[in-house]
């Protein structure tokens, strides 16, 4: 990434102790430049055949994203992949389930907008149409000056990804029942089962999972840019967890690495809301909670070469894998699942 | 491996020091509040915490072992066996917990931001604010267990 500035002023809206998102400092906040992003990331204009918006894919009610093993593109076309949850993605140092170089979120946004295997919103082609498309109407009218101040024509590309990735930014989640229980001193917030289920949780004896889903955000990626765990995880916090035979084209990090200890290795995304973003891992292969759980007790599906260390089989007894779901469950922060700050604009204008 | 029930077997209020000491100890964080205090202060994916606790030395210290000038010879193959509730155990050699030898500043904490360890993080915990990893930083402590390999 160019280089970074912390947004200072921004009015976050975040928990005390959790740390602020770092922001580039060609992409600084604004009030504006949040709610143009959130009207584009809703508008269903954004694809050739207005059918889908960014929010087909990624949905509020489940935590950013669509409850579907692979994505759908405005074509009927499949992803190879599941839609990732957008929450907490202001602190991702890359992004994807794979690539360890993507490091923006301005760039990210380009990947649904322009791709064509598969197709996603397939703008490719129509993209002087589509900006033609938001000069004619008034509620960009009206916030692109404001969001893109002093620009004589701010209808362009870049400032739509500098926008969604604003807005996207805002989409932080932090007050889950564990967060009040953990940060706040709520000792009632969650359940005795949902305590036991952490203690299982951050266990390397008994459930391991903090090895790769670690921190704050429960997950591989290092706010601080530095190198998560190499020797285990591949350079960048990727591991290979043995769900697949990893063929193309979702051979993880080696798909953009080229290099054959990155066959397998995907990131270890964030468990935050975890109980409504099924179904699971990169390819939706798994369909519930248990199932996940399950697939780590086993020590994972498939054995292979790249397969993590920190995926071995693990001893659990019934009640420890029930109290882990229960763990899990109190990560949902219902407060982003239904807030309006996050919602559709164009419903009810 | 611990099977589960084991977990709960441990008292967990209070931390016990066994083995090659002159004093084996019990301490409750009331012990732990009476003895000198001290800091380490950790970043984890941009969340701070000030640890608040008794440096481990001090903790070994009170139980009697070798320290500064008569750690030498026999003693040095002395190691300390940290472990936790759970039957995770890491391993120090006693030298390298001596601030005459090394500064390494591993803490036995009892508190982080001014509130008392609870839930995941045990009543008690170890934080090696130097370490990269958090390996050492032992969660869930429940035995410090001293031992003199050559005698």
């Amino acid at each position: 990434m160019a280089t970074i500035a912390v947004a200072a002023d921004f009015r976050w809206n975040i928990p005390p102790g959790f740390p602020k998102p770092t922001v580039p400092a060609a992409n600084p906040m604004s009030e504006a430049k949040v709610e143009l992003g959130r009207y584009l990331f809703y508008d269903q204009r954004m694809s050739f055949n207005g059918k889908e918006s960014c929010a087909t894919c990624h949905r509020q009610e489940l935590a950013f994203t669509d409850g579907r093993a692979h994505a759908e593109g405005a074509t009927g076309q499949a992803h190879p992949r599941s839609s990732m949850s957008l929450v907490n993605v202001a602190y991702a140092t890359s992004l994807t389930w794979g690539d360890p170089s993507l490091h923006s979120l301005e760039e990210q946004a380009l990947g649904p907008m322009l791709n064509v295997e598969p197709v996603e919103l397939g703008l490719k082609g129509h993209e002087r149409e589509y900006a033609d498309r938001l000069r004619q109407e008034p509620v960009y009218r009206r916030l692109f000056p404001l969001a893109f101040p002093g620009e004589a024509e701010p209808y362009t590309l870049p400032n739509i990804t500098k926008a969604l990735a604003t807005f996207e930014r805002t989409i932080i989640s932090m007050r889950s029942p564990y967060d009040r229980y953990r940060w706040s001193g709520d000792s009632g917030a969650i359940s005795e089962a949902a305590k036991r289920g952490e203690l299982v949780f951050f266990s390397s004896e008994r459930g391991r999972c903090f090895r790769c889903h670690d921190g704050w955000n429960f997950s591989s990626i290092r706010y601080d840019g530095s190198q998560a765990r190499a020797d285990e995880g591949g350079a960048d916090g990727f591991f290979n967890t043995g769900v697949s035979l990893y063929t193309a084209p979702n051979r993880g990090a080696y798909e953009y690495t080229k290099r054959p200890e990155d066959v397998g290795k995907f990131r270890a995304p964030t468990l935050r809301n975890i109980a409504v973003t099924a179904p699971y891992m990169h390819d939706g292969s798994l369909a519930t909670l248990e199932d996940v759980i399950d697939h780590y007790v086993a020590g994972g599906k498939y054995d292979d070469a790249n397969k993590s260390n920190i995926v071995r089989p693990l001893k659990l007894s019934d009640r420890d894998k029930k109290d882990l779901v229960e763990f899990l469950k109190s990560l949902t922060d219902d407060e982003l699942l239904r807030d309006p700050r996050w919602s559709n604009p164009w419903v009810n204008r | 491996m611990m099977a589960s029930c084991c977990i709960w077997a441990q008292d967990a209020s209070v931390v016990q020091v066994t083995g090659d000491v002159k004093q084996a100890l019990s301490l409750s964080a009331d012990d732990l509040a009476k003895m000198p205090r001290a800091t380490a202060r950790t970043s984890n994916n941009g969340m701070e915490t000030v640890y608040e606790g008794v440096w481990l030395h001090d903790v070994l210290k009170k139980a009697g072992v070798p320290e500064g000038g008569e750690l030498r010879g026999k003693a040095l193959t002395t190691y300390v066996l940290v472990e936790a509730q759970d039957g995770y155990q890491v391993l120090f050699s006693l030298g390298e917990l001596d601030p005459a030898f090394v500064d390494s500043r591993i803490l036995l904490a009892d508190t982080a931001n001014g509130k008392a360890l609870f839930g995941a993080q045990g009543r008690f915990r170890l934080v090696a604010a130097k370490d990269k990893p958090g390996a050492r930083s032992v969660r869930m402590l429940s035995k410090i267990e001293v031992v003199q390999l050559r005698k």
